[in-house]
């Protein structure tokens, strides 16, 4: 057992951190929860992108020969941390980009496909942001199900129907999405496909969808025939399940920069309790120390899952045990904070005023980012369905 | 990084479970429910000669030497089986405070008797008010000539009953700070004045009243420094907290896998229980609490063992080990329907020792305490980086 990182690692954290000493202004952690809502905040996230970029920082996981650093699992887990700690923006230029549209044209996209887009998301460049279009208005967690259709017209494919929940289309250039070519099948895995869809296409439509809060998170496309050239099909045709799930494995671990995130936020509640005296009082102390257990647990569990990712053990449950791990962290970290600031926590995100606003109003916002963060890839239930199966090979529930 | 234990540590835990399985399976936990000393001499002969009641004790003094891992592994596997014994009390209560604090002649006298003859001794610190801090230790012991003399009473000290010697905390100063003035005192359990009642307790871990009547005890058999006892104390509850927690974890294990298993097995509307969500979903709620505590106490142990403790992973994993062993307990119960209410299922005898480990060493709102003392202490990155 030894729970420290190599020397290389921690070589990496105090480069990251040099980084952000120099590009990361202080006291604006509060606006990682808003980096596609305004513009102002989006153009800074990406300018920072274009430096990341730079690094290789962008795509670090990615081999050298596509722009990425070829780092380790460990390396990734250190860059995920200080990106959370730190709230260092426009990591994933809405995510999909770096995390798994790269990474899946790698391994079965063409290679006019791979030299065209490519080379635009390691660079950091604007037409380089992707936004996924998985879910519709009836194919939630039931994926497969999906029903847009994409029909074959000679040198073209015709797509009509509606995406929902797309995070960043609003600022993406292209979208990653699943569609229907073949809907005479028996069983309804069969018959889908991945194809690359313009964003600035003729007949798409993007409507926002903003979160109770108001702010601008993601959106609806419709699509009313809607025309991409074939060789924007990625992979074979009728065979998009296989490569869904391809593409789904390359999103595990996107939570890994979580617990850090919810570092730095106790971090930053601790600190206010001691400069107002508050940690003092019984209760207030009892829920930090709670909330510390919890954070210091959740933390060396995707601290293992990663250590199993790098030795090539089991991976299948853990990230999703991580997940809804952390998805219960995230919610009692934002009661209890809640609770310590008092009357203050219900001020709200969308018009944050540092005259009220404590701590740079980030329990505010987590309050609310709350449910959103379970339900965001898979809701804490779907990994709990994961991990019956998989980790306690319990016979599948649903 | 590395989350795997060496080969040799895996034979260590291997020799362990198998002794443990063969030598106290359930009927032996049932049985000893009904002792009248609350564990079994033969089994334990057998531990002191397979050497471990000397796992942590250097070899010239009878030990074996081990790291804390072993000793850490050891209480895992004692945990997974709930063994009746009076180890944690000799070894972890007070062999380990004596070789930390002991004089040589201390050590040189008291350790090979645990080690290699498998003395019995208990640690009595906890009073009538039930505290854990230092203001609950309230007993006096006043110095008259050449010894001390005992008055006063402690509670809830476990296998006291069997014990031919005991550490006592008593307050030997009057003090504003209640950790100071406080002195461990090395006492024969068969002294004048000495009188031991077993208070009965759910784990049946044999907890006794002591009374102490004028008990005089020799100058010489001070634990550390007069006056000074409460850093003997801390010492006892930082690595007593680990090692109970570990003791918890590998029960919590035990108590997932019996579950998970009739869970498996038991069929309702012609399917596995375990084939619907709510109890699916608890179980999966069950195995990440118990493997976040397993890792949260091998956090602590590595420190522990790489020679530098810390206060705040300590604390942590008693306090995580105090919660989710209980939930783990009581929702493997509920899982069950009413067979698991019995006492025929062994579940019920996990959830039996949950009040006693979960008070000793410490129990959630003491350690949740700690850890905000030490998070008073600690300074955020996010400040220190950009100062």
């Amino acid at each position: 057992m030894d729970f420290q990182f190599g020397k290389k690692e921690e070589e990496f954290r105090s480069e990251i951190r040099e980084f952000v000493k120099e590009h990361i202004p202080q006291n604006e952690y509060g606006h990682m929860f808003e980096e596609e809502h305004e513009d102002k905040s989006w153009e800074f996230s990406m300018s920072i992108a274009k430096k990341l970029a730079q690094k290789r920082w962008l795509t670090l996981t990615w081999p050298k020969e596509f722009g990425g650093m070829g780092a380790s699992f460990m390396e990734r887990l250190v860059f995920s941390e200080e990106v959370g700690y730190w709230g260092i923006p426009g990591v994933g230029m809405g995510v999909s980009g770096t995390a798994w549209v790269g990474p899946s044209l790698m391994l079965f996209g063409t290679k006019e496909q791979q030299e065209k887009y490519i080379p635009l998301i390691a660079a950091g460049d604007p037409d380089g942001v992707w936004c996924t279009g998985y879910s519709e208005p009836d194919s939630g967690s039931d994926l497969a199900s999906l029903q847009t259709s994409c029909v074959r017209d000679g040198d073209e494919y015709i797509i009509n129907g509606q995406k929902v929940w797309t995070s960043a289309a609003h600022r993406s250039r292209w979208c990653w999405m699943a569609v229907r070519t073949d809907s005479n099948v028996k069983k309804k895995h069969h018959g889908l496909s991945l194809v690359i869809v313009d964003m600035k296409s003729e007949g798409l439509t993007v409507r926002p969808l903003k979160n109770y809060v108001g702010l601008h998170y993601f959106n609806e496309i419709f699509l009313s025939d809607v025309r991409i050239p074939v060789e924007n099909l990625v992979g074979q045709e009728n065979n998009g399940w296989n490569h869904l799930m391809q593409a789904l494995s390359f999103e595990r671990g996107v939570a890994l920069g979580f617990t850090a995130s919810c570092r730095r936020m106790l971090d930053e509640l601790i600190n206010h309790t001691k400069e107002t005296g508050l940690i003092k009082k019984t209760l207030v102390r009892q829920r930090l120390a709670e909330l510390e257990a919890d954070l210091e647990g959740a933390r060396t569990l995707a601290y293992e899952a990663v250590w199993k990712m790098e030795n090539g053990l089991s991976r299948i449950y853990e990230p999703s045990r991580d997940k809804a791990n952390v998805d219960l962290l995230f919610e009692k970290m934002s009661r209890f904070g809640s609770d310590i600031l008092g009357a203050f926590s219900q001020l709200d995100p969308l018009h944050a005023d540092p005259r009220w606003a404590k701590i740079g109003g980030i329990y505010e916002n987590l309050f609310h980012a709350c449910p959103g963060i379970a339900i965001a890839a898979g809701t804490t239930d779907t990994q709990r369905n994961i991990v019956g199966q998989f980790g306690l090979q319990l016979p599948r529930s649903y | 990084m590395d989350f795997s234990f060496t080969k040799d540590q895996e034979l260590i835990r291997k020799s362990i479970k198998e002794f443990f399985e063969k030598e106290c399976p359930k009927d032996k936990v049932r049985e000893l429910k009904e002792d009248k000393k609350g564990y079994d001499p033969k089994m334990w002969k057998k531990m002191v000669k397979l050497g471990y009641t000397g796992l942590v004790i250097p070899e010239e003094y009878g030990g074996t030497e081990g790291e804390f891992w072993d000793i850490l592994i050891f209480m895992e596997e004692m945990g997974r089986n709930i063994v009746p014994t009076p180890y944690f009390p000799t070894v972890v209560f007070c062999a380990m405070p004596i070789l930390e604090f002991g004089t040589e002649a201390q050590k040189k006298k008291i350790l090979p008797k645990i080690a290699e003859k498998g003395e019995i001794w208990a640690y009595a610190q906890i009073e009538e008010s039930s505290e854990q801090d230092a203001s609950g230790i309230t007993m006096s012991a006043a110095m008259s000539g050449e010894d001390y003399t005992l008055n006063g009473s402690k509670l809830f000290v476990s296998y006291a009953n069997v014990a031919n010697q005991l550490l006592v905390v008593a307050r030997t100063a009057e003090a504003e700070n209640p950790e100071e003035g406080l002195t461990v005192f090395i006492v024969d359990a068969g002294a004048e004045g000495v009188v031991c009642d077993v208070i009965p307790t759910t784990a049946r871990d044999m907890r006794c009243e002591l009374r102490f009547d004028n008990v005089k005890v020799p100058r010489d058999n001070i634990l550390g420094e007069p006056g000074k006892g409460w850093a003997v104390v801390d010492y006892i509850q930082q690595h007593a907290a680990v090692l109970k927690a570990a003791e918890m974890s590998g029960g919590a294990h035990a108590v997932l896998n019996i579950t998970v298993k009739y869970a498996k097995e038991r069929k309702q509307f012609d399917k596995p229980i375990g084939s619907f969500q709510a109890i699916q979903h608890r179980l999966v709620d069950m195995l990440t609490e118990v493997e976040e505590l397993q890792y949260l106490v091998y956090k602590a142990a590595w420190r522990i063992n790489s020679g530098s403790p810390s206060r705040r992973l300590n604390s942590i994993a008693k306090a995580k080990a105090n919660g989710v062993y209980h939930r783990v307990c009581y929702h493997g119960i509920v899982m069950h329907g009413a067979i698991g209410w019995t006492e025929e299922m062994d579940i019920g005898l996990y959830h039996l020792r949950t009040r006693s480990m979960e008070f000793d060493a410490g129990n959630t709102d003491y350690h949740n305490d700690l850890i905000a003392s030490e998070l008073e202490k600690s300074e955020p990155e996010f400040l220190t980086l950009f100062a």
